[in-house]
């Protein structure tokens, strides 16, 4: 389940930067390639907090390129076998209990994912930001030791984004610290941020990102990286449909 | 008869004519102010009816969180029961559970959101028209049916028949994953593009298993007997719930807070153009009656020089007023009730209807609604108007001087 926070939680491993005004669109792109890796497989649990209740679940997820993915649910019981690919934009979903593979159509991409606080969009559309925004470095400055950017990002009119801009924060070795959806008027609704950065397979990532609603301090959805594993082999027949219904690893 | 209004009944039919006009004006508009206010109540009421008839109702018992709040986990314990027991208590069968949930539903090639309710098979055609509006196919078999019944537009846009199968996914009241196959048995024809392209109907045991709702459920419709009942109603719902702090009764116009704005919007704009109407039959009687008072000012001189009071006078022109006025009223809305009557069995429609008809959900035919309000109180400020009218040349009676006016031209 790498793909789902990728938009969200970019992170790339050491590789400082040197000049002293980056180029943001470049910034993000670097972030996101080393949050992602070539292929990825990583381990993650989700957590999705309510005033009332709240729920965890298990998940596994693969990655190739920028724009493939598959995610299953491994826990609860009752629960599993549940997955999500993505492709190209496109996403399918599977559920055992009905033995279907649905394709989410366009009009539900804005909806929750598998319940939580990331709409289908935030999972599967990961690199509209970097062809259809228009980036722009608003702050640099010091913290622990790091450099930190804050990048505003305002997607082209022609966009089919709900936001009206986004403002990314990322560290300067790649980690993205936060990331803040706001509407057309400006006011913030969603922000996602990492709580925790530590070394997993080899690279510095954020291992618990939790994406929260503004307006309600109480619900909020967290993603914490058990394990991730980059640059792996993962084979094509692994994005398949058929694979999406018939679990092999 | 007293003397003063035997004179004000021979004074009126000395000019015959001009009382005739001034009367007929004001039959004229009465008759319209009846026709137009019965039609535009019993277009309100058939737009109330219409709005609430496919899902809404009258009154509706939620948790406290639902209205503003709709979703799956604001909703309440025992929700069967609690009808079963209402039905029982306020002697009524026109009362019906439901849950709603929101799910993607597929079919094998085609895929859409769509809001679900979880209805009482036994119940909900008691409460809902929609049941009563299958088009194709029959309502559900029994409550924990895997059936659905699902609108004309959405059967299209999904490309399914009677007895294909749909796919629901969704989230249940526990988060988890909810998913299940129905069969389409019924498909609906509401006329209301939105509800049948986002609405559909399951059996609510089936339904409450399929979203992990145990014995959840979201709102119980109450039906009054008619609109004048709600409130009534509402407060003895109030009472009989009372054990249950986390729910409350709303009446239609919490829960359709649009269709009463609409309704006040358009009599707003009704009123004004009424308002011109009162306000140019008001001018015409004060016209006439000015000009009565002012061609009889050598009599009235002559009335006061033998010893009347000015009063009296005052009083005479504002019995002549009301005398005209009285016969405007009653032939006025005799004739306005006797044609609205007429519509309110017969119905009315005009060129053009169809359309309106469609964007204010109101049937092609609209039927004028016949009260005692709608009828009187058109022409009750048409009469009143009438008699201010007539102050002022009454008025003027306190100012003449018997010798002045005795020689007056």
């Amino acid at each position: 389940m790498k793909r789902l926070p990728a938009v969200l939680l970019l992170c790339l491993f050491s590789s400082p930067l040197y000049s002293a005004a980056p180029d943001p669109q470049t910034l993000i792109q670097k972030a996101m390639n080393h949050w992602r890796g070539l292929s990825s497989y990583s381990e993650m649990t989700m957590t999705i907090h309510r005033p009332d209740w709240q729920r965890s679940m298990s998940m596994r997820s693969w990655t190739k390129g920028d724009k493939t993915s598959l995610v299953r649910v491994i826990k609860p019981r009752k629960d599993a076998g549940n997955g999500t690919l993505t492709k190209d934009n496109n996403m399918w979903t599977f559920a055992p209990k009905v033995n279907r593979i649905i394709k989410v159509p366009s009009s539900m991409m804005s909806q929750s994912w598998m319940g939580s606080d990331f709409s289908n969009k935030d999972i599967s559309k990961s690199t509209d930001i970097l062809d259809q925004y228009q980036h722009k470095l608003l702050q640099t400055r010091e913290q622990d030791g790091h450099t930190i950017y804050v990048i505003e990002s305002i997607p082209h009119e022609d966009a089919a984004v709900v936001w009206g801009k986004e403002i990314i924060t990322i560290r300067d070795d790649y980690v993205m610290l936060e990331h803040q959806f706001r509407d057309q008027d400006d006011l913030p609704v969603k922000t996602m941020k990492a709580r925790q950065i530590k070394q997993l397979g080899g690279r510095t990532v954020a291992s618990v990102i939790r994406m929260a609603k503004v307006d309600a301090v109480e619900e909020w959805t967290e993603i914490s990286i058990q394990d991730i594993q980059f640059d792996r082999d993962n084979p094509d027949s692994l994005f398949t449909l058929s694979s999406l219904r018939n679990p092999r690893q | 008869m007293n003397i003063t209004l035997r004179m004000a009944w021979r004074n009126l039919w000395r000019h015959k004519r001009r009382t005739w006009l001034t009367v007929g004006a004001m039959i004229f508009s009465n008759l319209l102010l009846v026709f137009m206010i019965s039609l535009q109540f019993g277009s309100y009421r058939m737009m109330i009816d219409n709005t609430l008839k496919p899902y809404t109702g009258h009154l509706q018992i939620q948790h406290k969180a639902y209205n503003d709040d709709p979703k799956i986990r604001n909703s309440f314990a025992g929700i069967v029961p609690l009808a079963a027991s209402l039905r029982r208590q306020l002697n009524t069968r026109k009362i019906a559970a439901r849950g709603v949930a929101f799910a993607m539903t597929s079919s094998k090639t085609r895929s859409w959101g769509l809001q679900l309710i979880g209805v009482e098979p036994e119940f909900e055609p008691l409460v809902s028209n929609l049941p009563g509006l299958l088009k194709q196919g029959c309502y559900f078999s029994a409550s924990d049916a895997a059936e659905i019944i699902i609108g004309t537009v959405l059967a299209r846009n999904l490309g399914v028949t009677i007895g294909d199968e749909l796919t629901l996914l969704g989230g249940g009241r526990d988060g988890s994953f909810a998913a299940g196959i129905v069969k389409v048995t019924g498909i609906f024809e509401s006329g209301n593009n939105t509800i049948d392209r986002n609405m559909a109907q399951l059996p609510l045991a089936y339904f409450q298993s399929l979203f992990t709702m145990q014995t959840h459920g979201h709102n119980i419709a109450i039906v009054a007997q008619d609109l004048t009942r709600v409130s009534a109603l509402q407060q003895r719902v109030n009472k009989l719930i009372a054990n249950r702090p986390e729910l409350v009764v709303l009446d239609w116009n919490h829960l359709q807070p649009g269709l009463k704005q609409a309704i006040q919007a358009d009599l707003t704009s009704a009123w004004f153009m009424y308002g011109v109407l009162i306000i140019l039959v008001a001018f015409s009687v004060l016209n006439t009656q000015l000009m009565s008072v002012l061609e009889r000012t050598r009599e009235f001189g002559i009335m006061l020089a033998l010893g009347i009071k000015p009063a009296r006078l005052g009083s005479l022109i504002l019995t002549e007023t009301f005398i005209m006025s009285f016969l405007g009223l009653a032939l006025g809305t005799a004739l306005g009730a006797a044609i609205a009557f007429y519509l309110s069995v017969a119905g009315f429609s005009y060129p053009g209807m169809e359309e309106m008809a469609g964007k204010f959900n109101i049937p092609e035919r609209i039927y004028p609604s016949l009260s005692l309000l709608s009828i009187f109180i058109g022409p009750g400020i048409v009469f009143i108007c009438s008699l201010l009218a007539a102050i002022y040349p009454a008025g003027r009676l306190f100012f003449l001087h018997p010798v002045s006016a005795m020689r007056a031209v």
